[in-house]
């Protein structure tokens, strides 16, 4: 079978709690900085946990003319704002026509049905409260003119996403795709999770044998993909290879085993013509939750068998909590990152390893090293498992 | 790219739902509408209109656009007891494309069974259920979309690759595609593209929009099985510029157009390509399938 065309992650654009754009991201992540923080935005004091990783205020554009007055399409044109910035993508420096959005969600507009449900009559409600309201929203800010595509695999959206565009770019559909996830912290979410009794009164501690759960965060990721004869420039590395599987076991919890996680990573190494040998580090889904940790740890010593002990796994979602939609997204630029900058962030709050969880997952701070290819795992509500397989450039 | 054959494919529409004796009204003028009995496969008895509290009181005025409904499928068992409409009626469209492709629900179980599903609106129903407080604790989690697709892959052992978009009949189109470049790159040897749309929940707020969309709305469910076949398929989308958000061709089914399209064809068992098209905020989408015997329904038994 022919090798697929090879597809490059040329820039990357983010706003997330911990800084708002791609070098502050970076930078708060290897210093061990924390965006977690009381919940201003939104009434929570009926709720049990108050705290989450929320982006306080979108400072990158001043005027939002022509943009919903949207959360989540804020969150998400404001990522495209600093991706724009770094890869001089706007105005578009191709055919519009050519260029196309895809992105992933777990929530998309909801908040907007939140507000049409509590009155407000405004026209742009209601569109936008579809899933897919926030990614037209892009597409028009950036003028782009080919597919707009919306995927919501739960919290394995930004995997997805990333992987269509590149199918998009394979199958000729677009010469550039901007790709990733976003989701913004809301009354609609919080309230849910807190009912699940999923988040933690504690810091996110990943692996951690005190660990007690999650914290939302709120968070927009977008790359920019090419394929490799179209890039030009600089680039962040390469997207070599995405698996998926579901679990088929339950609504809201893994299966025991992992073994959908395992299938999907399985078919993301398969995908991208590489062995487990060949894997240089992992970021891991991490949630902090106790059952996903331990599946987790579980999954990937099946799937890379020797190589799960020999590598560093980390977890980013101790430092800005759990970013949803944009979470897959955000933890693959940071695994490009390490590989570029050659230092790898440790999973804060980790302190006390759980016996279970008993992979090097980088407690402390970070560790140098240079990844050159990179596993970063994502398991979802429904059972959605994803995996992506990266190679960053040197 | 290689066209996938058909395998199976079953549709539950809101025209030609059955109505029941002893249901209740519905939330909209949909029951007057019910058509007679229709091609429900092995769905089981329908109990009847949803019946989510806090309805009665929204109930579209006589002016207001129609929705044709689907009445809920009974429950099939205990492990249904939280399930929501949306997601009973995609379990009730796989049992019907098991009926149409005659065989039994093994069939389709295992790793080597891409799952697919598309939806532009049918989270509105849970979503909101969520937002007024109505359900309980574990309500939340059947919010997401990808619930619909988990209660599928639960229930018939569905393992393999899996996707969900969120859109019109392009994203339907789109996933067709999807499923045959699957298929032809050996990823998994079936696929199932599975598509649901419900409204009667939020009828009162698409009445709002009532300009956007070409009324009446029609509940719909569908799933299509697909298999490697030897035709050939392409697939185009382009915009049409700009237009207000939410405005649609007469895709009153949203994300299940084409695959009721498809039925429609299939039952006339015309010879040629299968032209499918629909489109939604502005985008427009084509498959054009090449001839195979496993299009028409007569050829496939």
């Amino acid at each position: 079978m022919a090798t697929p065309e090879r597809v490059v992650i040329a820039a990357a654009g983010v706003v997330t709690p911990i800084g708002q754009d791609l070098e502050a991201f970076w930078s708060s992540l290897v210093t061990g900085a924390s965006g977690i923080s009381q919940i201003e935005r939104v009434p929570v004091a009926d709720l049990r946990v108050q705290r989450g990783g929320e982006v306080k205020k979108l400072g990158r554009i001043k005027d939002w003319r022509g943009v919903p007055d949207c959360r989540a399409s804020r969150l998400l044109i404001a990522a495209a704002d600093d991706l724009c910035a770094q890869a001089a993508f706007r105005p578009l420096p191709l055919d519009p026509a050519r260029v196309g959005v895809v992105v992933g969600t777990a929530l998309g507009g909801v908040e907007e049905g939140e507000k049409a449900l509590a009155g407000d009559r405004g026209r742009h409600r209601l569109p936008q409260a579809l899933y897919d309201g926030p990614g037209w929203a892009l597409a028009r800010w950036l003028g782009a003119r080919g597919p707009v595509i919306t995927v919501s695999t739960a919290c394995a959206s930004g995997a997805t996403a990333m992987a269509v565009g590149a199918d998009l770019l394979r199958a000729g559909e677009a010469d550039a795709v901007v790709a990733g996830g976003y989701d913004a912290l809301c009354r609609f979410v919080l309230r849910g999770f807190d009912a699940l009794r999923s988040l933690t009164r504690d810091e996110v501690r990943p692996f951690d044998r005190r660990r007690s759960g999650l914290l939302l965060g709120e968070a927009g990721a977008l790359a920019l993909l090419v394929r490799e004869r179209d890039a030009r420039g600089p680039r962040l590395g390469t997207l070599l290879g995405y698996g998926s599987a579901s679990d088929g076991f339950h609504i809201a919890a893994p299966e025991p085993e992992g073994r959908g996680l395992e299938r999907a990573i399985r078919a993301a190494l398969a995908d991208a013509r590489v062995s487990a040998a060949d894997i240089d580090m992992v970021s891991a889904h991490g949630t902090a939750t106790p059952l996903n940790d331990r599946i987790e740890t579980a999954a990937l010593k099946r799937a890379l068998g020797r190589r799960a002990h020999e590598v560093p796994i980390n977890s980013i979602k101790g430092s800005l909590g759990h970013t949803m939609g944009a979470a897959a997204a955000l933890e693959a630029f940071m695994c490009l990152l390490s590989g570029q900058r050659g230092l790898i962030p440790p999973t804060l709050h980790l302190e006390e390893p759980d016996p279970e969880c008993d992979l090097d997952y980088v407690p402390g701070q970070a560790r140098p090293g240079r990844p050159r290819v990179m596993l970063s795992t994502s398991m979802g509500f429904g059972g959605c498992n994803g995996a992506l397989v990266l190679e960053a450039a040197r | 790219m290689k066209a996938p054959a058909i395998r199976g494919l079953g549709v539950l529409s809101g025209t030609e739902a059955k109505s029941v004796a002893g249901a209740s009204a519905g939330a909209t003028s949909a029951n007057s509408t019910l058509a007679k009995s229709a091609d429900w496969g092995s769905a089981g008895a329908i109990s009847g209109p949803p019946q989510l509290k806090g309805l009665k009181n929204e109930t579209v005025d006589r002016k207001s656009p129609e929705i044709l409904a689907l009445p809920r499928p009974e429950r099939p068992g205990d492990r249904f007891r939280r399930a929501t409409r949306e997601c009973l009626l995609a379990r009730a469209a796989v049992d019907a494309m098991l009926e149409d492709g005659k065989t039994s629900r093994e069939a389709i179980a295992g790793e080597r069974t891409a799952l697919l599903y598309v939806t532009a609106a049918a989270y509105g129903a849970s979503n909101r259920a969520f937002i007024e407080q109505r359900g309980g604790v574990m309500h939340f989690a059947y919010t997401a979309p990808a619930v619909v697709p988990a209660e599928v892959a639960i229930e018939f052992g569905v393992a393999g690759p899996y996707g969900i978009l969120i859109g019109g009949a392009p994203a339907t189109l789109r996933a067709i595609e999807q499923a045959a470049r699957l298929l032809e790159a050996g990823t998994c040897d079936q696929a199932l593209v599975l598509a649901v749309e419900i409204f009667e929940e939020c009828a009162d707020l698409y009445a709002r929009h009532r300009r956007s969309y070409r009324w009446p709305l029609v509940e719909t469910a569908a799933c299509l099985w697909l298999e490697r076949g030897a035709g050939a398929l392409s697939f185009e989308s382009a915009r049409d510029g700009w237009r207000a958000a939410g405005a649609v061709e007469p895709g009153e089914r949203f994300a299940v157009g084409p695959l009721a399209d498809l039925r429609d064809w299939r039952a006339r068992a015309t010879a040629g390509p299968v032209e499918l098209s629909g489109r939604w905020r502005g985008e427009h989408a084509r498959l054009l399938w090449s001839p195979d015997k496993s299009h028409a329904r007569d050829s496939a038994a």
